[in-house]
């Protein structure tokens, strides 16, 4: 049967921290999980969330594996390193939302200092999307975490000479974020490579939808920032990709109802943890190469969902 | 389908007599060439036109009815590899699988599942769609009684699976004129199971090994034996492997028009680990990638709305965006003196904006405008989330009866109509709110009336 | 090139690179070859002999050969009566000088005295230029200025350092004029100086300045992500400067040869020497971005005049108004009983006019109000309002004038109670009560326009100014002006034909929900939403060259009649992820363009009447095709070819270019009558040119019938010239 494809295109290789635990992402020369078809050196890497203040309004399920280290960010990043296992951590600077915490960037640079000093695996540092603030909040941020070849995001296309300047200046790499648009992806990459940043050191953040909340806008997009990555060979789309999956997954109606409060519903933690794994495993099809997750259980069956597609071993 | 409506015209009677519903022939063409009407529509066709036309117009992979009456399901008819290069037009379908090795209690807990596995979300009724009844025995009374019971218990069409024709037929008999999923025709036994569909009426899945090139020498043998409604089970029980091969026979289909391979695909999560999570998540491999007819083990709430979900949105039409009932959604038990915030019923702003008015946890009162599913920027652009609109929207929801004031916060981004609307919106004052649903908490919390 | 730019300069490298010399004999005499050697805290060793020379500064021992490098670069010190050491002599003195002060400054580090002492800062560490960079890669700092020498007097030297503050504009001081030094003035005058304040004294000797050039280096191998390893490298880094370090030298006093050879470097990396006293200039652009030496600036002018020279950006952050502006106030009504006064609406005379200056003629930022402010005005009352905005920019082009002159509208009613409508001498505007007692004043209209026509078009606006005439008979003459260019535009856009350019543009802003469709925008064709044309197009590529509009290059033309070329097939195939392989920009039949959703309205081929029908979005009802609009979008919409329909702005239903390849504007049989009233100018005008001046009468509407056979019928009755073409389905 006729029908392999050949693609002339190849996805970047980022590499994230630096030394042994570095860790690697991209480089597939076929469409996501398309094994039969093309090389994909380095599979889908997980990042386990970590929050700069105690996160409220969590339901209980995704309290539950982290409750005795919510308030203790330090703490909480070597839980997802050590027992969890995550490949990364990804720090939310979310005290820093002005209309919630405000706080600033001298307030959380001790903060991104203790978690990155404290960790071995490599770290990522989120600010809230909000352009201004970020503005000022991610060059501190930044420079807290400098030496550990951090990924910066998100990069607004309204802040994305600052945002980006701080991870050129501070030697990380930077995550634009796109309003789920594949031209804008693509033009805020060359905005940012013609900063100066290698785009090897740009990680597409494509915005994430969760199930039943968008992620059929995500996953099309992301197919075809593939598609064209693959079949065009359009250099400003052949950066790996970076999705928020915890962050979108445990804020839905459905995953955050108690099972008494919606009997149909069934058990609330296998709901939330198998709304988390659909909404990553689905992304990964469309190509996703780093999850940033909540739920331990979501991340352990998607990385046998990885291993099984992929053939990898764990 | 490559026929655009101004070929489908040409072959048309020309005269506009509206027969077929719409004014002009011209208007037909576009429906059919949209796939939104059948040629049979047009009782003045000739024959030459009917044939050339149907011929030229036959989907590369066939839509397949499986049941019969309301619960009927119909998958395949896809037309593209892509969802947003046109849309994934027949939803999958779910089945757990039943088989006559269960206890009673078991068997009973699943027909419950089968038919309470039901969600209504934005407007639509998700459910399983199938049910397997599977005969492990080889006891043909067992399979039979099985099928009975299943028949008596639930309307929901069934998937039969044996392999013995002999089996098969006394399956069929109990089934009735159900016009059952009939699982599988294999190498050994096509011709009997091919007879068995053409009697009975009912498509039958094709079960393969794994080598597709078989799988189409097969498939041959049984079109030439005169069934039209085909199933394909590559025949993989790995996920990896059946990613392969349901990559290859859509592509097949669709690019190469492999007309053996251009049928819906059956695939088994459920027989590929034990680990319930794990099926899910294949399942959900499944419904991204051209699985059409999906079997699981059971249908645990927990585990079947995320999947239901999961398909709603891989097979909404990213041109025609799922929408929400119009009307007023109180949220957080709202009062006279709560706030009043008007948005688009696309789908996705509606649960966005509820989400954070939720969130702030502020009670108010959303009105949501039917703008025939667009967003907001989009909906005023096209006119239909303007002032003419929203006017006798706001006057006739009935929102007046339930506040003292008359404040209506609008949507950030349409803050270039907040005058001529509140020259229009006799009584209210516009108040113009935050762009993006994120910033709603904050604006809620310092919002008075 | 003036001679005694050169000579100085020489001298002045010759002269450093002696002192280099002998306090590195002296270092390494006292010792020893391995004793190290760094600035504090940075990894970039000796940045500018790093930078330049790739050399790795360590040890003592590890300066012989910058040293060497230096020496080897020193020009011979020209005769007096030798005529034209060049322009490259000059530069290598420059690099020699440089590498030689640095040294300097390194030898104090070993040996002492600590150039950290008092008010002097000396090296800067790495987290500095980093934290510092950042904000020279954003804008929000536009840029450094390096002050060698003092200015004469305190006062003087003070406001110099406000101004430049006041622009976020980072200061460098180094070097003294007659003994005394910038940062001494600043400090007698009990300035407070540091990084945190924008005001950097580095040390008082001239070779202190090359701690700016170490900045300077280091920015571009850590913005610019160059490992320096050679002259190709160095001469990158050189370029970055140039490029994107939006730096200027600012000379004050006397200019002696030292200072003549540090400036002299600080031109090979891209920045302009700004004197205060009479010394000779090079005025011809070349390495430097703009002029290389400017000289005899009156010292309150040097900042404006640095700011121009190289061409610094500055953004304003907060408009000086006393009233909000933001989007949010778009929309707001001035309701008549809330208005203060009001300007225009056949009520006054009024304009908004906007045209481009040569850059000499603006005095940037002025703001004129040319007649009666606000004070003088009665409520309740009409005045005249004439808005004249002069620009000037190196890209600006005069087919941008009408793009940035609609810009008025938008800006203008994102001021709180502040209200406008129009455009050119139809505008309307309201000031309310409200914004009125805030201390609204008819200057502020200048101060929004200033602000936002710089802030938002920094591409094409270098520098503008704008006059208030308030007054309507000094405001007639430039009313008059204005008609006249509204005139001349008009016809420059009438006159603009596919045939007369080379480059169309394409837009693919719809592409968020119509992933393939393309709009191919040519002077007779523009985007179909009716929101951009070729001009639009062409400035919005020019203010963001990265956007959604890309120039096409038509390239060989495949059928002049269908309106296809083998470059716009091209693009449209690339930007249609090649969903779309050809396109007839001039055709709806065979390959018409693709249509995405937001057109104004639709054309559908009636096939049996033989002609085409246009519908407006705004029209509800049914058509004679059989399909009210709704559904029209929904079968044409989506990025996809579709024969027999086309999505079109409004705009082109009277092009010349109309579906040419099916017979053009005679094909059209049926409008909405509203459609028709509102395009009747045009209408008749393109009728009337075609020789059919009755032609529009024969243009069925919905009171004539809303069917094809009814259209039919008319067509018959009026003798439509359609009945005679081809037959459209070929
Ligand atoms: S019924 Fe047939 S002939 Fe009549 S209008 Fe419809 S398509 Fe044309
Ligand atoms: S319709 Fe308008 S906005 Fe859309 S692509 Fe065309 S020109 Fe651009």
């Amino acid at each position: 049967m006729e029908v392999k494809e050949t693609y002339n295109g190849k996805i970047r290789e980022a590499t994230i921290g630096l030394g042994d635990t570095a860790v690697t992402v991209g480089g597939e020369t076929s469409l996501p999980l398309y094994m039969f078809e093309g090389a994909a050196p380095n599979k889908p890497v997980i990042a386990l969330e970590v929050y700069d203040t105690k996160p409220e309004d969590w339901p209980e399920a995704a309290i539950a594996p982290y409750a005795d280290v919510l308030d203790d960010p330090v703490k909480w990043a070597l839980k997802c390193q050590d027992e969890y296992k995550a490949d990364m951590i990804c720090l939310n600077l979310a005290s820093t939302n002005p209309s919630t915490g405000d706080r600033n960037g001298a307030d959380i640079a001790p903060i991104v200092k203790a978690v990155a000093d404290a960790i071995k695996i490599p770290l990522i540092v989120y600010g809230t999307a909000n352009a201004d603030k970020d503005a000022e909040v991610m060059p501190k941020a930044a420079e807290a975490c400098q030496g550990k070849r951090a990924l910066i995001g998100p990069v607004e296309e309204e802040n994305y000479k600052t945002v980006a300047a701080a991870a050129l200046g501070f030697d990380h790499l930077a995550a634009p974020h796109s309003p789920i648009d594949v031209n804008i992806a693509k033009q805020l990459n060359i905005l940012i490579t013609q900063l100066g940043l290698a785009p090897e050191r740009v990680i597409i953040d494509p915005t994430t939808g969760a199930l039943g909340y968008g992620l059929e806008y995500c996953y099309s997009v992301m197919e075809r920032l593939r598609l064209a990555a693959m079949t065009q060979n359009d250099s400003m789309t052949q950066m790996p990709m970076i999705n928020q999956i915890g962050r979108e997954v445990w804020k839905a109606k459905e995953v955050k109802t108690s099972e008494a409060d919606e009997p149909a519903w069934g058990d609330a933690e296998t709901r939330g943890v198998l709304w988390e794994a659909l909404t990553a495993t689905a992304l990964i099809m469309a190509g996703s190469n780093i999850l940033v997750m909540r739920h331990p259980k979501a991340v352990e069956l998607t990385r046998q969902f990885v291993a099984a597609l992929t053939g990898a071993t764990n | 389908m490559a026929l655009t409506g101004i070929d489908i015209f040409k072959q048309l009677p020309k005269t506009n007599c509206g027969d077929c519903g719409v004014p002009t022939c011209l208007a037909f063409a576009m429906k059919i060439a949209a796939g939104q009407a059948e040629l049979a529509g047009c009782p003045h066709l000739s024959e030459d036109a009917a044939s050339a036309l149907s011929e030229a117009s036959a989907p590369p992979i066939r839509a397949v009815t499986i049941g019969v009456g309301d619960d009927a399901v119909k998958v395949g008819g896809e037309l593209v590899l892509y969802r947003h290069e046109k849309t994934f037009f027949n939803p999958c379908v779910f089945a757990a699988v039943i088989d006559d090795g269960m206890d009673a209690a078991t068997v009973d807990g699943l027909l419950k599942q089968t038919n309470e596995s039901r969600f209504v979300r934005v407007e639509q009724d998700l459910k399983a769609g199938l049910v397997g009844v599977k005969s492990l025995s080889g006891d043909t009374a067992k399979f039979v009684a099985l099928i009975e019971k299943v028949k008596a218990a639930t309307t929901q069409p069934m998937v039969l699976m044996c392999g013995d024709p002999a089996e098969m037929e006394a399956g069929l008999k109990a089934a009735g004129e159900t016009a059952p999923l009939i699982y599988a025709a294999t190498a050994a036994n096509y011709e009997a199971m091919a007879a068995l569909a053409l009697a009975h009426k009912a498509p039958l899945a094709v079960c393969g090994t794994g080598d597709l090139d078989a799988l189409v020498d097969l498939v041959k043998k049984i079109m030439a034996a005169g069934v039209k409604d085909i199933v394909l089970d590559p025949g993989t029980r790995n996920p990896k492997d059946t990613l392969e091969r349901l990559v290859y026979i859509r592509r097949a289909a669709l690019n190469k028009k492999v007309k053996e391979l251009g049928f819906p695909i059956i695939v088994f999560p459920n027989e590929e680990t034990d680990d319930k999570m794990m099926e899910a998540v294949y399942a959900g491999l499944y419904v991204g990638k051209y699985g059409s007819v999906i079997m699981l083990s059971d249908l645990d709430a927990a585990r079947a709305l995320p999947l239901y979900v999961l398909r709603q949105n891989i097979y909404t039409d990213p041109q025609r965006p799922m929408q929400v009932k119009p009307g007023i959604y109180p949220i957080g038990n709202p009062t006279a003196d709560s706030p009043v915030l008007i948005t688009s019923n696309f789908s996705l702003t509606y649960f966005i904006v509820s989400g954070e008015v939720e969130a702030s946890r502020v009670p108010a009162w959303l009105c949501v405008m039917d703008t025939e599913g667009l967003s907001v920027m989009t909906s005023w652009a096209a006119g239909k989330f303007v002032p003419e609109k929203i006017v006798p929207f706001i006057k006739g929801v009935g929102i007046e009866e339930q506040v003292k004031h008359r404040k209506l916060v609008i949507p950030g981004y349409l803050a270039t109509m907040s005058g001529e609307l509140e020259d229009e919106l006799e009584g209210w004052n516009v108040e113009v709110g935050p762009r993006e649903a994120a910033d709603i908490p904050p604006f809620l919390k310092t919002w008075a009336s | 090139m003036s001679k005694l730019i050169a000579s100085s300069a020489i001298r002045g490298a010759h002269s450093l690179y002696n002192k280099a010399e002998a306090a590195y004999n002296a270092a390494l005499a006292a010792k020893g070859a391995d004793q190290p050697v760094s600035f504090p805290d940075t990894a970039y060793y000796l940045p500018v002999a790093y930078a330049l020379l790739a050399i790795k500064v360590k040890t003592l021992g590890d300066i012989q050969p910058v040293l060497a490098k230096a020496k080897s670069m020193l020009p011979d010190i020209p005769a007096e009566d030798a005529w034209l050491p060049y322009l490259g002599n000059t530069l290598d003195s420059g690099i020699a000088a440089l590498l030689s002060e640095e040294i300097i400054e390194a030898m104090k580090y070993v040996m002492g005295p600590n150039p950290v002492e008092g008010i002097w800062l000396g090296a800067t560490d790495d987290v500095i230029v980093r934290t510092q960079g950042i904000k020279l890669v954003d804008g929000s700092m536009p840029g450094f200025a390096a002050v060698v020498g003092a200015a004469p007097t305190t006062e003087e030297a003070v406001k110099l350092a406000t101004e430049l503050r006041e622009r976020n504009i980072l200061l460098f001081m180094a070097g003294e004029t007659d003994g005394k030094t910038m940062a001494d003035q600043l400090n007698e005058a009990g300035v407070e100086m540091g990084w945190d304040v924008y005001l950097v004294p580095f040390g008082r000797d001239i070779s202190a300045a090359v701690y700016a050039l170490g900045v300077a280096a280091r920015a571009a191998m850590t913005f610019g992500g160059i490992t320096p390893g050679g002259m190709k490298e160095a001469r990158e880094i050189l370029m970055y400067n140039k490029n994107r370090v939006f730096a200027f030298v600012i000379a004050l006093g006397d200019v002696d040869d030292e200072k003549y050879a540090t400036a002299a470097g600080a031109i090979n990396f891209g920045f302009p020497v700004i004197a205060n006293t009479d010394i000779p200039q090079i005025l011809p652009t070349g390495i430097t971005t703009y002029e290389h030496v400017v000289s005899n600036v009156p010292l309150d002018k040097i900042v404006d005049t640095a700011v121009e020279v190289r061409g610094i950006k500055i953004k304003i952050t907060k408009i000086p108004i006393p009233v909000s502006f933001g989007s949010a106030f778009e929309g707001e009504r001035i309701r008549k009983e809330a208005m203060f006064v009001e300007f225009g609406g056949q009520k006054s005379p009024a304009f908004e006019y906007l045209r481009m200056r040569d850059m000499d003629d603006i005095d940037n930022g002025k703001i004129e109000v040319i007649g009666p402010e606000i004070d003088q005005m009665e409520e309740g009352k009409a005045y005249p309002l004439g808005i004249l905005i002069e620009v000037a920019g190196r890209k600006m082009q005069s087919d941008f004038e009408p793009v940035l002159e609609r810009q008025l509208h938008h800006l203008v009613n994102g001021a709180e109670g502040i209200w406008h409508m129009g455009q050119r001498d139809m505008n309307w505007m309201r000031i309310s009560k409200s914004a009125h007692e805030k201390g609204f004043k008819i200057e502020h209209f200048g101060e929004i326009l200033k602000a936002k026509l710089m802030d938002d078009f920094p591409a094409i606006v270098d520098k503008i100014q704008i006059k208030l005439y308030t007054d309507a008979d000094k405001m007639k003459e430039v009313l008059e002006e204005a008609r006249a260019a509204f005139i001349a535009r008009d016809e420059r856009v009438a006159g603009l034909i596919d045939e007369s350019v080379d480059t169309f543009y394409s837009c693919t802003l719809c592409q968020s929900f119509a992933p393939n469709h393309v709009c191919v925008i040519s002077p007779e064709r523009l985007g179909l939403c009716g929101a951009y044309n070729w001009l639009d197009a062409k400035a919005a590529h020019e203010i963001n060259p990265t956007g959604a509009n890309q120039p096409i290059i038509k390239g060989e033309t495949i059928d002049e009649r269908r309106g296809q070329w083998v470059g716009v097939n091209e693009l449209v195939r690339a930007k249609s992820n090649n969903s779309v392989q050809q396109v007839n920009a001039y055709s709806i039949m065979e390959d018409p363009e693709t249509s995405c959703g937001c057109f104004e309205c639709v054309v559908a081929i009636l096939p049996i009447a033989n002609g085409v029908m246009v519908v407006n979005r705004e029209h509800t009802g049914e058509t004679p095709v059989g399909m009210k609009f709704s559904s029209l979008a929904g079968s044409v919409g989506g990025g996809a070819q579709t024969p027999g329909f086309l999505g079109v702005g409004r705009q082109y239903i009277t092009s010349g270019k109309f579906i040419a390849a099916e017979g053009g504007f005679k094909r059209i049989v049926w409008m909405p009558k509203e459609l028709k009233e509102a395009l009747a100018g045009q209408l008749k005008k393109r009728s009337e040119a075609l020789g059919l001046p009755d032609f529009v009468d024969m243009i069925a509407d919905e009171t004539i019938g809303t069917t094809e056979e009814e259209v039919m019928e008319y067509m018959a009755k009026v003798g439509h010239p359609a009945l005679e073409m081809d037959s459209l389905l070929g």
